[in-house]
């Protein structure tokens, strides 16, 4: 299925992390002309634990500006590197930040739509992968709880394998939590959860 | 901004006195604009146009300004735009030039003029994303064009469309936006063909098309394949008892006074949406009328992008003029913000991203070569080419259209 891209970035909160010369002045003005909110300073501010306020990140990957970079504070955000120098001990800082898109310098009005337009859908793409995988390690985690339960109502209850799974499967879309948790519940782990864990789940990534 | 009329006059009457002390102030212009070619019919409107404009500016004696052109046709090429470029801006070292018209060629040669800081005015709507310091956009943007045509196909005509267009990104972004217009508003694209520019063998598509029997057509087609398909649709939809222009009305954002003549009995009942028409009732538009049929009347009436060009030249002379200069730079820091009283209405430079500020219309062709305007955007439009501001064209309900027909 193709997903409709993002191209519409009015709104956004940029910060650029480069001495203000004149390609930062130029990348300003074309990005102001897109709508975007800029705020040039030299390093990343320090926000203390709370999220970085921005909502994209341009980096100068030549002149050093990329080691106040805390990688735990931009981890969501889409980073666009601004690369004059080819040299791989720059070209392997950009790796490690995994920039999602680049523009090379000298800088110039086009090609900074186009950056701007890959690095926001490619980092759309790697927050879904992302929640995807964190999802399936969930469920991952919790099927030994339900081979178990499936187990238990083999040889307690006297159902088929099928019936068994099927039986738990109704159970947790009733009460609209993961199957896993409905294992955990219907071997004695814990509280019975219709009531309280929902919304804590989210079953967007759910197929089943 | 509210400084600049007084900072204008003030600059002007420096310079009229200027001017009487002395001379005039010199500006030579290129002209980079294919005289042949499969888009010929368009790029000699456009030459005309500029010629018009600087036939007019030189034969006023007391204009501070005198242009001096130089021109050289590229012949539809892109290599041809391309030397010719080189020639205008390293040969002649030109600062200034009017030309390009589909956008292949413009971003052929933007290039060449970062490198020798110069200014290329280019006189032609196009599909916008892009905004270059070094080119003033006369033509219209996208939200100028695309935008309020697409609006107004939905809201009159139905949402079950057919696109046929060349195969180039004019016609690619064109077709994104009503094809995505189209799916929001719970329409169906019948059918989407691309040719290749200037191929005219498109008897298979008109035929898909009028067994279709779509809402209506958008077509992105560009000179002769477009003259092909209007004359070959309009013969077979009335081999099948169809009146095509009120049951399957062609749409485009390009069919001008230029084209009409070259459609023969095809020429009526197709819409265009554009920023001018002949036809528009102002002093402005008579006298640049007057002018045009006196000496290009042969090539049709004036068409948008003729007047495009004419604005672009009148835009230039009069930024040199309050620059007091004919560089680069102080001419597009001049023409930033700068209003002329076109033929179309008033035209204003917007200063962020040097495109204009125009009022979008939408006519439909006559059988004399003209165009009766249906509907007019009641004021000037800001131009938005990234279509960063504009409304989806989804949730428009044509409230900002004027209907005035």
């Amino acid at each position: 299925m193709s997903r409709s891209i993002q191209k519409n970035f009015r709104g956004l909160r940029a910060l650029l992390i480069m001495a203000p010369d004149g390609g930062c002045q130029t990348l300003e003005r074309t990005l102001h002309k897109l709508g975007l909110k800029i705020t040039v300073a030299r390093a990343l501010p320090a926000t203390e634990g709370a999220p970085v306020p921005f909502d994209v990140i341009f980096f100068d990957a030549d002149d050093g500006a990329d080691t106040t970079l805390d990688e735990s504070a931009v981890a969501d955000l889409p980073l666009i590197a601004l690369i004059g120098s080819e040299a791989p001990s720059r070209l392997a800082r950009v790796i490690q930040h995994r920039a999602a898109s680049h523009i090379l310098k000298p800088v110039r009005s086009s090609g900074i739509f186009t950056a701007l337009l890959l690095a926001v859908n490619e980092q759309a793409v790697r927050i879904r992968h992302k929640n995807e995988v964190q999802a399936l390690s969930r469920r991952l985690a919790g099927r030994r709880f339900v081979t178990k339960a499936v187990m238990q109502l083999i040889t307690g209850c006297g159902l088929s394998e099928e019936d068994a799974y099927e039986w738990l499967r109704r159970e947790a879309m009733q009460r609209r939590i993961p199957m896993e948790e409905m294992a955990r519940h219907a071997i004695g782990l814990g509280p019975d959860p219709a009531q309280d864990a929902w919304p804590q789940y989210g079953r967007a990534t759910r197929p089943d | 901004m509210a400084t600049q009329p007084l900072q204008q006059t003030c600059c002007q009457g420096l310079l009229h006195f200027w001017v009487l002390m002395t001379q005039r102030l010199e500006l030579p212009i290129g002209l980079l604009i294919s005289q042949s070619g499969s888009y010929e019919a368009v790029s000699r409107a456009i030459h005309a146009g500029a010629e018009l404009a600087i036939g007019e500016i030189n034969a006023r004696p007391q204009q501070p300004v005198k242009l001096i052109p130089v021109t050289i046709d590229p012949a539809g090429s892109l290599a041809g735009y391309v030397e010719g470029a080189r020639v205008l801006l390293r040969d002649h070292g030109l600062k200034h030039v009017v030309g390009c018209y589909t956008s292949s060629s413009r971003k052929e040669v933007l290039p060449l003029f970062e490198k020798a800081d110069a200014l290329l005015w280019y006189p032609s709507h196009y599909e916008g994303f892009e905004t270059s310091e070094n080119v003033v956009y006369s033509g219209a943007a996208p939200n100028q064009h695309i935008v309020p045509l697409t609006r107004h196909l939905l809201g009159q005509f139905g949402t079950r469309g057919w696109m046929v267009g060349s195969n180039y990104v004019w016609a690619w972004e064109n077709n994104r936006i009503l094809r995505e217009a189209i799916a929001a508003s719970g329409g169906a694209v019948l059918g989407e063909r691309y040719f290749p520019v200037g191929e005219t063998d498109l008897g298979d598509v008109v035929r898909q098309i009028v067994a279709d029997c779509p809402d209506f057509v958008f077509t992105t087609l560009i000179g002769q394949s477009g003259f092909a398909f209007l004359k070959m649709l309009r013969a077979a939809a009335e081999a099948a008892g169809i009146d095509q222009p009120s049951d399957m009305p062609v749409a485009s954002c390009s069919l001008s006074e230029a084209e009409l003549p070259l459609l023969g009995d095809a020429a009526s009942g197709h819409l265009s949406s554009s920023v001018y028409f002949s036809t528009i009732k102002s002093d402005e538009n008579r006298q640049f009328t007057a002018l045009w049929n006196e000496r290009f009347g042969q090539m049709g009436q004036a068409s948008a992008d003729a007047e495009s060009a004419y604005v672009a030249v009148h835009l230039l002379a009069r930024a040199a003029e309050c620059a007091g200069s004919t560089g680069f730079e102080a001419v597009r820091e001049a023409v930033r913000d700068l209003t002329f009283d076109a033929p179309q209405g008033q035209v204003t430079v917007d200063g962020d991203n040097l495109h204009c500020w125009m009022r979008p219309r939408i006519g439909r062709s006559r059988s004399d070569g003209s165009f009766d305007i249906l509907v007019e955007h009641p004021a000037a439009l800001r131009p938005d080419p990234y279509l960063t501001w504009a409304h989806d064209a989804r949730d428009g309900d044509s409230r900002d259209l004027r209907l005035i027909q």
